[in-house]
This record gives structure tokens, sequence and C-alpha cells, in this order.
């Protein structure tokens, strides 16, 4: 087994044997859906040509990769920090490069299950009808661009202490679903709001399930975006790496 | 004085260093060294942590470095694992660059990790023993890792329910699995009873008589001379004193006298039975002495008019403080 095979089937392991972590992470998007479902409120039909159902199905599978990518790298990764694991996996032959990749990879490995947990329970109690083709590719494509919020789960554990994680954690999961219009659609926000919207990552990952579900192209735009904010985080988690080892906390 | 610098002039040329156990069974061949630090300075923002630190550590040799809290020891084994890079001067880790040395897997560490275990949560000994043994090309076999380290008990044991020894033991298991040609341990022992100390010196011992080099840092002079062949001083990030443990603890374990003096001579006083050094500041004495009540008496013998005298234990502290206050006639020597 070659070192980065082995290093990741052992962060993939002990990502599934914490079973706390499973049940919280996996659990929080669905138990808030069903809140969601339950609460029949008028204004929720307003979103636009989507039926306010499926409209609210994706915004829960999309929120429910921004929870698993902050909660899978947040936490759990300034804990390591914190005891000194991180470091000493400096001193092993994995370069750095690969534990950050790795800690990204097993992050996806968690948001695809809890997207697909959510499209289950949309398809059941959600009474979200769609073509198996547009179930699968729902999936696929909401999955595939959970990329940043991935990264941005390794970059909070990457800056933030053990202490203060789980608060920037929980902080960043509300803000970003709120702002990004997760909860409530964009077009029923005053316009200042809209427009800050759009400039977060999981409006247009909303946008893109959105988009399936209209049976329109996947807009670029939102792609975009995406890529444009991976590339920043893995930027800053670069920076922020560099920083710790000139003051030596690395 | 003078004796310190003819026990200093082994510095620029480590091969003559004396080594008191056996030789290593495999011996150094290549003229390599394990590692070379070379007029290194660091500074934390700007703090300074390293002075220009010089020293070369020859293969197969078991190495303390010795100092107080914040001497740079810590500093010192971060650029030898590649952790911090050095700001001035140049650090060598068997013959090539510390990164390198570390990627190709020939080096094995343990970390001084303060509060945490240095070990990841949730996870049982084995796997994660079983882990890194993947992580380096030619990894020691992991039953003689458990037997070396003296943790077969352990093995079943999550990592978050260990205690702060046993923590330790793993971390060394996990520093030797890879099978290191270099051995870097920051206060390996910190957290362990007298026994487990013991035992694991032991071990230290085992791994250093297959031809390893080792080097520890540690605050004990007593864990110094009695593991090393050598133990490098160092204080305020720079060597203020090298050489066999015994050479070292004449020079810090001993007594210190101290007295006034309305004329001192420092030839006489250098001359005094167990008197291993001598600082004169005015007609202030301080002598270090390896028996205190020789150098007293011999005092007297010579009528010596000395006032206040004043017979001091071996305050580790003070030691460290003396040896930097030396600093300059020791890098008069070791650059003549
Ligand atoms: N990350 C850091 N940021 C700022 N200053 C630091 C940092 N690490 C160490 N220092 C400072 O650099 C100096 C050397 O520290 P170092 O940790 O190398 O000492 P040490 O010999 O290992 O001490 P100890 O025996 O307490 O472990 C100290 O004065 C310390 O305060
Ligand atoms: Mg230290």
């Amino acid at each position: 087994m070659s070192p980065l095979v082995a290093f990741g089937r052992f962060e993939v392991l002990r990502l599934v044997r914490s079973w706390r972590f499973i049940i919280i992470t996996v659990g929080f998007p669905v138990v808030f859906y069903m809140l969601f479902l339950g609460d029949h409120t008028p204004s929720k039909a307003v979103a636009g040509t989507v039926p306010w159902r499926a409209y609210l199905m994706v915004s829960m599978c999309s929120f429910g990769a921004l929870v698993a990518g902050l909660t899978s790298g947040g936490a759990r990764l300034s804990a390591e920090r914190a005891s000194g694991w991180a470091r000493q996996l400096r001193v092993t032959p994995i370069p750095t490069w690969s534990y950050v990749l790795t800690k990204v990879s097993a992050s996806m490995l968690v948001i695809l299950p809890v997207i697909i947990l959510v499209e289950i329970v949309g398809a059941t109690f959600g009474g979200v009808q769609l073509a198996a083709r547009i179930w699968f590719e729902l999936a696929a494509v909401l999955w595939v661009s959970s990329v940043p919020f991935a990264a941005l789960g390794v970059l909070v554990g990457f800056t933030v202490n053990a202490e203060t994680a789980f608060a920037t954690v929980t902080g960043l999961m509300f803000v970003l679903g709120y702002f990004g219009g997760l909860f409530n659609p964009v077009s029923s926000m005053p316009s200042v709001l809209r427009s800050a919207a759009t400039a977060l990552p999981n409006y247009h990952h909303d946008q893109l399930g959105l988009s399936l579900i209209q049976g329109t192209a996947l807009g670029l735009e939102h792609w975009a975006v995406l890529v444009a904010y991976t590339a920043a985080i893995a930027l800053a988690v670069m920076m922020r790496h560099r920083k710790e080892e000139l003051k030596g906390t690395a | 004085m003078m004796r310190m610098d003819s026990e200093n002039d082994g510095l620029p040329q480590p091969r003559t260093l004396p080594s008191a156990p056996p030789p290593p069974l495999v011996a150094p061949v290549e003229p390599v060294p394990a590692l070379s630090f070379r007029d290194v300075s660091h500074r934390y923002r700007s703090h300074p942590a390293l002075d220009r630190l010089t020293v070369e550590i020859l293969r197969g040799q078991t190495v303390a470095l010795l100092g107080p809290n914040g001497a740079g020891k810590s500093t010192a084994i971060a650029l030898v694992l590649g952790l911090i890079s050095a700001q001035e001067g140049s650090v060598e880790v068997l013959g090539t660059d510390p990164r390198e040395a570390v990627r190709q897997g020939r080096v094995g560490a343990m970390l001084q990790t303060g509060a945490g275990s240095g070990l990841p949560p949730n996870v049982r000994v084995a796997t994660v023993l079983r882990l890194v043994q993947r992580l380096y090309p030619s990894p020691t076999p992991l039953d003689e890792t458990v037997r070396s380290a003296g943790i077969g008990h352990l093995l079943d044991r999550q990592t978050d329910r260990l205690s702060g020894g046993q923590a330790q033991l793993v971390r060394f298991a996990v520093a030797i699995a890879g099978n290191p040609e270099l051995l870097v341990l920051d206060e390996p022992t910190a957290a362990m009873d007298v026994a487990g100390q013991r035992a694991f010196w032991a071990m230290i011992r085992q791994f250093a008589q297959e031809g390893r080099t080792t080097v520890f840092a540690t605050h004990h002079l007593r864990e110094a001379d009695e593991i090393a062949d050598r133990v490098v001083v160092v204080n305020h990030g720079h060597v203020v004193a090298d050489g066999p443990g015994s050479s070292i603890k004449a020079k810090i374990a001993g007594r210190r006298i101290r007295f006034s003096c309305s004329m001192p001579d420092a030839v006489l006083l250098d001359s005094l039975e167990g008197v291993t050094d001598v600082d004169l500041q005015g007609t202030h004495v301080w002598l270090n002495s390896l028996d205190s009540d020789a150098t007293v008496r011999d005092l007297v013998r010579h009528a010596v008019q000395f006032e206040d005298l004043e017979v001091v234990g071996p305050d580790l502290q003070d030691a460290y403080v003396a040896l930097t206050e030396r600093r300059p006639s020791i890098e008069r020597s070791s650059t003549s």
C-alpha cells in the first residue's frame, strides 16, 4: 500500500468510525429540512419557476454540503493541530500538500452521503418528484461543486484553535446559509442582501442545483465563482501554513 | 579557564571527541555527519531563539542537547526536522537538506507537545503505528517496534485514553517505527515517572547500539550525562559547552563557592583542590568545585583572606548562566 493510500484510508476510517460526528453531520441537515417541511408558510412558494418543495430540497442539499464540509475539517482538524499530531505528520515522509489534499478528499467523502440522504428525504417526505436522471445529476453536480466547502472546513481547521473552532463552524454555517439564500429565497430578500448573496459560494452552489431542476443550462458563472473560491481558499491555506511556519507554530 | 579551553579543543574537530560507551556495531563509514549546524541564527518575530549556533554531530553518536527553558533546544530540533527554515546559516541532516532527509524517511522524531498527546484522537494505538509504518520506505516490523518501545499492553487502547507517560511511549514507538537513521527526541521523558524514565533510556541505549544517531533535548544534567556520549550545552541559542558528560558535569554540576577577597589571585584559586573554574569580578570570587569541602580546606591552608563565604548547590540555572558568561573564551578557543 502506498503511503498516500495508507494515509487516505486511515483518515477515512477514522472519520467513519466517529459515530457522534457522523450522526451530527448527516443528521443535522436532515432534521433542519424536516423542520422546514413542517413550516408550511406561503412565502416559500415564491421561488421563481421552481416548485417550492424542490426548491427547499435543493437548498437543504446545499446546506448539508456546507455543514458537512465545515464540520469534517473544522474542529477535528484544529483538535489534531492542538494535540501535536499534525506536527508529527510533518516529520514523516508524506508531504504537507498531501495532508491537506487528503483532508479535503475525506470531507468530500462525507458530503456525498449527506446530499443523497437529503434527496431521499425529499423524495419520501418532501413530496419532490423528479426524473431518475435528474436525481442522479443533482447529486453528482452538487457533490462535485462542494469542493470549496470541503476546502473551507480545512481552512477553518488550519486557522482557528480548538476552543473557537466549534463556534466558528456554527457561525459560518448559519451566516453563509442565511445570506446565501438557503433558508429564504434570495428573490425575497432586500436588494442589498441580494447582491451580497451573489458573492457567496453557497448561493452559486444552490443555483447549480436549481438550474438542473428547471432544466436550464448550468450557468458558467456559478462554476466560475466556485472555482475562484476554491482557489482563494487553497491560497489562504498555503499562506496560513507559511505564516505558521515562520512563527514556528506550524 | 585553561582547563575549559583544552576541553573545548575538540569542538572544531569532533572526531577526536571521546565517546564513553562502546563504539556502535555499525561503524560510521561515511564521513558525512549526521547533523551539522553552521552559524545558524533564528528569531521569532524580533525574539532571538538561536544565535550563531554551530555544532556537528557524527553518525552513531548519542548526543544530548542540554539547556534551560527557552535555550533554543526545540528551535534547533525544528530546524533539524525541517519544520522551520534557517533564517541565517545552514543546517544539513544526513548530508542533505533537512526536509529532504525527512522526506526520504531517514529521520524519526518525538516532538515536544506541551499538553497534547501528539497522537490523533479517537483511534487505536495499533492503527496509528500501522499507519506510520506505511509512511516509511523501509520500516521496522511492527512487533519489533512494539517490543522496543515496550507498549504491547497499549496496542488496543484508544489514543485519547492514555496517560501522559504512556502517550510518550507510544510517541517513541511512532518515532522509531520508520527505522530511522537519525532519531531526534525533544524532552522525551518529561511525563514519565522514574521507573519509566529508566526503562526508556535503556531502550534508547539499545537503539544506539544499532549504529544509529540519537539526539535528545533535556534539562536534566544527569540524564544527559548518563545517556549521551556527548553533551552539547545550549543557552541563549548558542553552544556554551560541548564535550563528554563527565567534563560537562565537572563544569556545571559541582558546587559554587562564592566569597569576597580584596586581592584575589586567579592562578592560585584555579590550582585549589576540586576547583574546575574561577570567575573573578573585582573583589567578588566565584569558584566552581567538584569537592567544596576540599576546596574550602585548601583556601584556609593557602591563607586566602576570604569574607562572606557561601557554598551553593548545583543550581543548573546558575550553571547555565555561568557557562554563558564564559562564552567569549569558548569562542576564542574554538576558532584558534
Ligand atoms: N513559536 C514561537 N514564537 C515566539 N517565540 C518563540 C516560539 N517558540 C519559541 N520561542 C522563543 O524562542 C526561545 C527558544 O525557545 P525554544 O522552544 O527553542 O526553547 P527550549 O530550549 O526548547 O525550551 P524548553 O526547555 O522550555 O522547551 C524562547 O525564548 C522562546 O520564548
Ligand atoms: Mg523545548
